[in-house]
């Protein structure tokens, strides 16, 4: 009781001194990464380490950037770009009087320098661009021409995007991969760090920036926020302005308490979320077995059960919206993504997967038809999708248990084949190549119990393929256009995963303080800040309200 | 006396071994492969060719496990802890670094204050039984101490955070504060601690209550106790002097087995309320299969709770004279 009473007027006393605390004007507060303490690396080269947010688009960039909200590349330290007579050759035209933070000038020998470091250490390269190029040079100050193995047209983008570091500064760097870069020297809009501690940093800007009047916002910081609830309490509260959370029931708990300034914008541009079946192991290799599973879902209420209605169901392509114009509206159409019992129960009837007198399936050798569906443990939206999917599955008689592991477990076995469902993301880039040809390309089809990148159902189709190779040489747009339909016929008649929904890419404003946040109205980039390269976009176009 | 401190630091030292063995077995055992999951994490920004570079420069190896114990053991004593591959490219040491005052600061003050008012409470406790504290108290706290420990958290975090807004949120101090040396900024690190370092307390002070009073009750009964009251020693005397120092032995013992606690189990404060110390580390070095941080910070926590073990042995030595005797 003593106790008691010498405490309760010590807390009163530290809890009166808290008042909101002033933020200083023009500086950005952004919450990108989750993390309990910031460690202090800037290191853009190592692709997906821990590099605090914005090395790879802030404080270094790249030549030029696909916004995939606007569908066409923006040129940023390139002007543009040319490919010779024969498509062996690709040229990039630099910007003139663009300057390193430090003020020393940038040129072709940095971008030369750059992709001799990716040559020299593998494990900085990510697009992996020495598989189709023999030579990059610089001719003259301003031109740097890539001379390629072979025709590979969407090795364009590989290039465009790579991130450029300074010849003066890296050529002294001992191990490029495990060097942190405490004191970047880049060519970004922010480049100073102005303030690194275990809970805040926060990057001013680059003195020489090569926009002029640019950036307006006068400094970034950063907030360690460890968990979701934690990130999206501060976003509610108004203390972030820029966020890329997932936040449930987001209109109710965010958007509504200052609707003149709250605003979130999901568009449909993260990856295609599928379910991914094992191919190797019958009767999974069969497509009408696929096609029976696929056609058992009832993709509206997953999508309303699991995602709070912010995606819809996927169609047959399996295309998220950042392809829309890629998209073949007859193969759209195809039923095989659509709800229908009856007609799943009849593929199955065909397969020769009869039913027992209990109601369940049967395979052929006389043992019952039952799966385990694999997901992430605390991946919340997709556990429910999983228990959905499960529920509908066993309306085909097909018994599934949901079984959840830890994401290193899952990923494991997901990239060994060692499952049988899983549910799973899938890769993509400013075309759909990429997508298809980790869903349908035997070049990415690796044996079970070795690790593959994606394909991780093992399935290639040798005609997708064929079309995929002719893609990599297509000049024209309506070529592209053409073999990208065909493509996605192949994928719609071989199944060889089954698509639930595009995922949405979260992003959230409050624009209280800033203006100038991509939106569905102004759809300049994406507002998802993880959405890189765009994120360089964004950063350059907002304008404080206070100076 | 000295042999025995002797032998009891040789004993420590060999558990010490064991548990740097078993810290370097375990996470061998486990399903799942590092190297994987960390490419997991690139989700496909990085080409498959650039796997084996990227192994290489994470020191994965296939070599035999007794050599890589015994590069395990030779870095160890170098103070090399290796890189982790969460963080990469940074080191173990500084990993660790960015969380472990925190940790120990504020699970060390919230276990020491919890420890120090739940026994002296337990003894009040047991001197006045049948009183408000012991029928009253005694059993509330008990009660609050069986609540699963986020969720008390969380309620303190919503009602005292959230709706009254007396407390700060989030993080060990302001982000405009200037760390130092000054009255402000203690004051501030002092305000940011109140939630998590009392939600730890409410949740273990039953505990320490409940124990002390038990064997108090017991101590009380003693003829050397009726023996004190007889001689007409002050009743305040007796009951410190006399019955709470023999009591206390078994809590002592029990705070060096709590000292663990204060490393890894103030983990789900942390979480809750953002404070940036190694519980979260811990979770995030499992989930990404980080053995290097992994390690790291299952030897700080062996060490510190070895550590604790040996000073509770001085100080039992120092309490007990029966422990004396033996030596």
């Amino acid at each position: 009781m003593r106790f008691a009473r010498a405490l309760l007027p010590l807390a009163l006393l530290v809890a009166c001194s808290s008042e909101p605390r002033p933020r200083p004007p023009g500086v950005l507060f952004v919450s990108v990464e989750q993390q309990s303490a910031w460690v202090r690396n800037f290191n853009p080269l190592f692709a997906g380490a821990g590099a605090r947010w914005p090395t790879r688009a802030g404080v270094y960039e790249c030549m030029e950037i696909f916004s995939s909200a606007q569908g066409k590349w923006v040129p940023w330290l390139a002007t543009g770009h040319a490919w010779s007579e024969d498509q062996r050759t690709l040229r990039f035209t630099l910007r003139d009087g663009v300057l390193w933070s430090d003020g020393k000038p940038f040129s072709a020998d940095d971008v030369v320098f750059t992709f001799g470091l990716l040559k020299q250490h593998p494990a900085l390269d990510a697009g992996g661009v020495w598989r189709f190029l023999t030579d990059v040079k610089a001719e003259g100050q301003g031109t740097v021409a890539f001379t390629f193995s072979r025709v590979y047209l969407p090795g364009f983008s590989d290039l465009a995007h790579q991130i450029i570091v300074p010849r003066h500064v890296w050529k002294d760097v001992a191990d490029p991969v495990t060097f942190t870069n405490p004191e970047p020297v880049a060519t970004g809009p922010f480049t100073q760090v102005t303030l690194f501690r275990n809970q805040v940093y926060e990057l001013g800007r680059n003195p020489h920036y090569w926009q002029p009047g640019k950036p307006a916002v006068s400094a970034l910081r950063f907030l360690a926020f460890p968990t979701n609830d934690q990130a999206n309490m501060a976003l509610v509260e108004g203390e972030v302005d820029w966020a890329g959370n997932f936040v449930p029931a987001v209109d109710r708990t965010f958007v509504s308490r200052d609707p003149a300034h709250h605003a979130r914008w999901f568009p449909l541009y993260g990856s295609t979320v599928f379910l991914y079946p094992n191919t190797t192991r019958p009767p999974l290799d069969d497509v009408r077995v696929r096609k029976a599973l696929s056609m058992a879902l009832d993709r509206d209420r997953l999508v309303e059960v699991a995602m709070y209605g912010y995606t819809r169901p996927a169609d047959a392509t399996a295309l998220n919206d950042a392809y829309t114009g890629w998209k073949d509206p007859q193969v759209a159409k195809d039923a095989w993504t659509h709800h229908d019992l009856d007609a799943a129960n009849k593929l199955l009837d065909e397969a020769g997967l009869t039913r027992g007198a209990d109601g369940m399936r049967r395979l052929k050798d006389g043992q019952p038809f039952a799966l385990d569906l694999e997901v992430v443990s605390g991946w919340s939206d997709w556990v429910r999708a999983g228990q959905v999917v499960g529920r509908d599955l066993r309306k085909l008689g097909i018994g599934v248990t949901l079984k959840t592991y830890e994401f290193g477990t899952w990923f494991t076995r997901l990239q060994r084949g060692e499952f049988q469902l899983a549910i799973s993301w899938s890769l993509d880039g400013p075309t759909p190549y990429n997508f298809y040809k980790w869903l349908l390309s035997p070049r990415t089809v690796r044996p079970v119990g070795e690790v593959a990148a994606a394909n991780w159902h093992r399935m290639g189709d040798a005609q997708a393929d064929e079309l995929l190779v002719r893609f990599e040489r297509a000049g024209t747009l309506e070529e592209q256009h053409a073999l990208m339909s065909q493509v996605q016929q192949r994928f719609s008649a071989t199944a060889p995963a089954i698509p639930l929904f595009p995922n949405p890419s979260w992003g959230e404003s409050n624009s209280l303080r800033f203006t100038g946040f991509p939106t569905e109205q102004n759809p300049y980039a994406r507002l998802a800040p993880h959405a890189e390269p765009d994120s360089l976009l964004v950063l350059t176009e907002l304008t404080p309200r206070e100076r | 006396m000295g042999r025995y401190i002797l032998r009891r630091l040789g004993f420590y030292l060999i558990a010490a071994w064991a548990s740097l063995t078993l810290n370097f077995i375990i996470p061998r055992l486990a399903p799942g492969d590092p190297a994987a999951a960390m490419f997991a994490r690139f989700e496909g920004k990085v080409a498959p060719e650039a796997m084996g570079a990227l192994k290489a420069a994470f020191g994965f190896t296939d070599a035999p496990l007794y050599a890589q114990y015994f590069t395990y053991l030779k870095h160890l004593v170098q103070g090399d802890l290796g890189m982790s591959y969460a963080y990469f490219p940074a080191r173990v040491t500084e990993v660790i670094g960015t969380g472990l005052m925190w940790t120990v600061g504020l699970a060390g003050v919230a276990v020491i204050i919890s420890f120090v008012v739940g026994s002296f409470l337990g003894v009040l406790a047991a001197w006045n039984r049948g009183g408000w504290l012991d029928s009253g108290l005694a059993p509330a706290l008990a009660f609050l101490g069986a609540f699963p420990y986020f969720w008390l958290a969380m309620l303190a975090l919503y009602l005292f955070g959230f709706v009254l807004g007396w407390f700060p949120l989030r993080h060990a101090y302001g982000h405009d504060m200037e760390p130092g040396l000054s009255f402000a900024f203690a004051a501030d690190v002092a305000r940011h601690a109140v939630l998590p370092a009392s939600s730890i307390v409410v949740a273990t002070l039953g505990g320490w209550m409940l124990g002390m009073r038990n064997t108090m009750v017991a101590t009380l009964g003693t003829d050397s106790i009726r023996l004190a009251h007889a001689r007409g020693l002050p009743p305040r005397q007796v009951m410190l002097r006399y019955a709470a120092r023999n009591a206390l032995l078994p809590n002592v013992t029990s705070f060096g087995m709590a000292v663990g606690f204060v490393l890894s189990g103030s983990l789900l404060t942390e979480i809750v309320f953002s404070y940036p110390g190694t519980g979260y580390l811990l979770i995030l070095a499992v989930r990404n299969q980080d053995y290097p941080l992994m390690q790291g910070l299952f030897l700080v926590i062996t060490l510190a709770v070895l550590a604790a073990n040996f000073a509770v042995d001085l100080l039992c030595l120092w309490l007990d004279p029966r422990t004396r005797a033996h030596a």
